[in-house]
């Protein structure tokens, strides 16, 4: 009896063992095991591209590529959505983000269980008529988000950038500074300094002080400040529709081009490489011309090279 | 009734001062321009824009004081209704006694400063009338003191409310505009805190130029010497201090109609008669058949005296009209200022201002469209538009930039100074021209990549072009399709000299239309990775 439960002992230890090494094992991989949900058990990508839907549509086939938004976005979390709102134009001049997608992903983390969803851009136009005519504004509203004024130099506290290189410190806007996650929004765009406008340039609407950037190496100040220890949770590059002249802020909707698709990952020199080369079908277009997105590898903030990813593609329709 | 008559001129007066400075206000300004409209029935800004829509109105308010006498400085006029405000305030602190107002002289004065700025606005410099123009006067009060301490309580405010309410960043203070500003609100509030309305009978050119005509208005206040017991509570009630007891008679030139007279009086002594049926005498002399002999001598000698004042009135009169005719002769033919320092000009006027020439000529520094301004561009003046501008809404790309997709500045202006131009045509108005210096650029000087000004020119008047051999772009202007709306300016970050600069137009422009680019509408299929 006795050595019944002595083996009995031991094979519950070698069990568990097992099992723990199992556990961890895993856990080291993705440590969302304990979220609870089956998304741990569904493969996740690195880049997911979706093309052919609206806007809305395709965030929904990207984020289920990805995993899921209650992977990114936990319980009770304080959210942050930062679209570009740069300029005073209407959608469909393609100067600001869809306010569509923006609405389908503001409702995905609140009904994640978000405890707020923040939108807010500091903007190059008069931010009132920015925030109003892109109707990103009522787009938020309307999905349950606060809009939150960046205007003025007092809605932006001081970050050190350890690593970066030209740009030390800066002047990050508090809702991102104080939320727990924040969702990169940018609108795939021609650009006429830094050659094209997505993800990693999209920072400049989170800090204060943009002519100092323009002033000290824009591309190096653009990656610079992607050594931010609080990175986006996820970036979602708008494509639908994409300005090719222009840019960023446009003349009419012949800069305009019909693209209908949407880059995400969580590797920012990625998702922007990806949409450059998206990009390049419609315009000419190198990675090395937009000149950030090599700096910032090199930087190791992520990479260029999406081939070794684990990459999904999505046709819708 | 004359009880009636008062409450309506009171609540009339206060709803003019409240819509007036509402147009003033920042948060109604963003909502509506509705209140701004309001501004266009005041009496400056349609004698200025006479040529430009305002003749109705000027005309309107003539004939209003050819009826009614001086309606419009205790109705309309926004200063005239503050200060008896501030009198009312000050009342409280005074003893019974202080109260009282008392009779007073005329002041010749009033005719030699108005007669200084009419002869100045003949010779084309409309800013001694700007200075002191009761309207533009509030409206410069409305916009630096109001306005701004406004602004002062909702930043307090958005300090409890972050989330809803935003925090205005201040607009540009100019120091000597505020001070200039703020001292005249001093004067005024003392003068009518102690002598009621002494600044619209001695200074304002509005209420001489008014008075002059209300001599002859047809209804006026007249005192009926036969009932009346010389109680003097007309004199006392009356802020324009016009009411001789002794002789029992009104000044008319001086009387702003206020009617508190005629509501104090207990024996309706006081009347607000039709004079044009019957002379004056007539009325007065109502006489007793008895009493008729002993007054034949003094009724001549009234008389007599009676005609030498209407023979000077008839005189001032003339003089006034004839200043008045040549001011709109001039302005109709648009001669120039007769002489003028003729600096370098280096203020950018607004857009819709035409020219410097006719913003100086028209603009009253009512600061409407500083008010106005959602990007908080316009300031007063210093030294831009040389001596005869200062304080005239003047553009700077300090802080910001002339928004592409806005004309409020011009939906507001009543004087037409900035002629209502649709969005169409404000986005080809050139107010100025973009030079740019290569040799300061960041992008010449460091060899890095900038654009900023590319980057906001809403015409593509600047265009990126290949620079060097390491993928770099220099910006390349068009001057022909800049509006000069700053944006390049404000964001270029080159030190200590900005690489574009807008350079003001004596005279606006019109830009030309920016071409359209048209592409190719491509269809992919792939995701080119």
């Amino acid at each position: 009896m006795c050595k019944y439960i002595v083996v009995m002992e031991r094979r519950n230890f070698i069990k568990a063992a097992i099992l723990g090494g199992l556990f961890g094992a895993v856990k080291l991989k993705g440590n969302d095991l304990f979220a609870g949900d089956k998304m741990s058990v569904v493969a996740s990508n690195d880049l997911v591209a979706v093309m052919g839907g609206e806007p809305a549509q395709m965030y929904q086939k990207a984020i289920e590529a990805m995993g899921g938004i209650s992977k990114f976005v936990k319980k009770g979390a304080k959210v942050v959505i930062k679209p570009n709102i740069g300029w005073d134009k209407s959608p469909e001049l393609a100067a600001t983000t869809n306010p569509q997608l923006v609405s389908a992903i503001i409702k995905d983390c609140l009904a994640a269980g978000a405890s707020e969803v923040i939108v807010f851009d500091h903007t190059c136009d008069e931010w009132q008529a920015c925030y109003k005519n892109s109707g990103i504004e009522s787009a938020a509203k309307e999905a349950g988000a606060k809009v939150a004024f960046a205007h003025d130099e007092k809605y932006f506290k001081t970050v050190q950038l350890p690593k970066g290189v030209r740009l030390k410190e800066v002047k990050i806007h508090e809702a991102i500074v104080d939320c727990d996650a924040w969702i990169n929004v940018p609108i795939l765009k021609n650009h006429g300094g830094a050659r094209m406008t997505i993800s990693m340039k999209n920072f400049m609407g989170i800090v204060w002080d943009r002519r100092f950037w323009h002033a000290n190496d824009l591309q190096q100040c653009i990656a610079d400040c992607s050594t931010y220890e609080k990175m986006p949770v996820l970036n979602i590059v708008d494509a639908y529709r994409v300005m090719t002249q222009n840019g960023p802020k446009g003349k009419s909707i012949e800069d305009v081009q019909i693209a209908k698709a949407l880059f995400m990952s969580t590797d920012i020199v990625a998702v922007d490489t990806a949409a450059v080369k998206f990009f390049s079908q419609f315009k000419e277009m190198s990675i090395e011309e937009v000149s950030h997105i090599g700096i910032a590898e090199k930087m190791n903030i992520g990479t260029t090279n999406i081939d070794k990813l684990k990459v999904e593609k999505i046709r819708i329709g | 009734m004359y009880k009636v008559l008062k409450k309506t001129r009171v609540v009339v007066s206060l709803f003019f001062l409240v819509v007036i400075t509402a147009a003033f206000m920042h948060f109604i300004n963003s909502e509506t321009s509705l209140f701004s409209q309001f501004l266009k029935l005041q009496f400056v800004p349609s004698l200025l824009g006479i040529f430009t829509g305002g003749a109705v109105v000027f005309g309107l308010l003539l004939l209003l004081t050819l009826f009614f006498g001086r309606v419009y400085c205790s109705a309309l006029c926004p200063l005239g209704v503050f200060q008896d405000i501030s009198t009312r305030v000050a009342n409280l602190f005074k003893t019974k006694k202080q109260k009282r107002f008392s009779y007073d002289k005329p002041k010749k004065s009033r005719y030699i400063i108005l007669g200084i700025i009419g002869l100045f606005f003949i010779g084309g410099i409309t800013l001694p009338l700007a200075y002191l123009d009761p309207y533009s006067l509030w409206g410069r009060i409305s916009n630096e003191i109001i306005n701004r301490s406004y602004q002062l309580i909702q930043n307090g405010i958005s300090y409890f409310f972050p989330d809803s309410i935003f925090y205005i960043t201040l607009a540009h203070f100019a120091v000597g505009s505020f001070i200039f500003v703020f001292s005249l609100l001093v004067i005024i509030v003392l003068f009518s805190a102690f002598r009621g309305r002494l600044y619209c009978n001695t200074i304002c050119p509005v209420g001489s130029f008014l008075g002059i005509i209300s001599k002859f208005s047809a209804f006026q206040p007249v005192i009926n010497k036969k009932t009346c017991t010389k109680c003097q509570l007309c004199v006392i009630s009356c802020k324009s201090q016009c009411i001789d007891i002794k002789t029992q008679t009104v000044d008319t030139s001086r009387c702003v109609a206020c009617m508190n007279c005629f509501a104090v009086c207990k024996n309706n002594s006081m009347t607000y008669s039709f004079t044009w049926k019957k002379n004056r005498e007539s009325i007065d002399n109502k006489i007793l058949p008895g009493q008729v002999k002993s007054l034949i001598s003094k009724d001549n000698r009234a008389t007599t005296q009676d005609t030498n004042i209407v023979s000077q009135d008839r005189r001032k009169v003339l003089i006034a009209m004839g200043l008045m005719g040549t001011a709109l002769v001039t302005k109709a033919i648009k001669i120039g200022p007769a002489f003028s320092a003729k600096p370098k000009i280096t203020g950018i006027a607004p857009p819709g201002a035409v020219s410097v020439e006719h913003l100086k000529q028209n603009c009253t520094a009512c600061h409407a469209c500083i008010a106005a301004c959602p990007n908080n561009i316009i300031k007063p003046a210093t030294l831009e538009y040389g001596i005869d501008g200062v304080l005239l809404p003047v553009l700077s790309f300090d802080h910001l930039f002339c928004s592409y997709e806005c004309n409020e500045c011009s939906k507001v202006c009543p004087n037409n100074a900035i002629l209502p131009i649709t969005l169409e045509e404000k986005k080809l108005t050139q107010v100025g021209k973009v030079h740019f210096f290569p040799k300061r650029c960041i992008v010449y000087t460091d060899g890095t990549a900038c654009g900023a000004c590319g980057e906001h020119c809403p015409t593509k008047a600047i265009k990126m072009i290949p620079f060097g051999d390491k993928g770099l772009y220099l910006p390349s202007v068009k001057s022909a399709l800049c509006v000069g709306c700053g944006g390049c300016e404000y964001i270029c970050p080159a030190l200590p000299d900005k690489a574009m600069i807008v350079y003001a137009l004596d005279v606006q422009g019109t830009a030309k239309k920016p071409p359209l680019e048209k592409q190719e509408k491509i269809k992919v299929d792939s995701f080119g990775f």
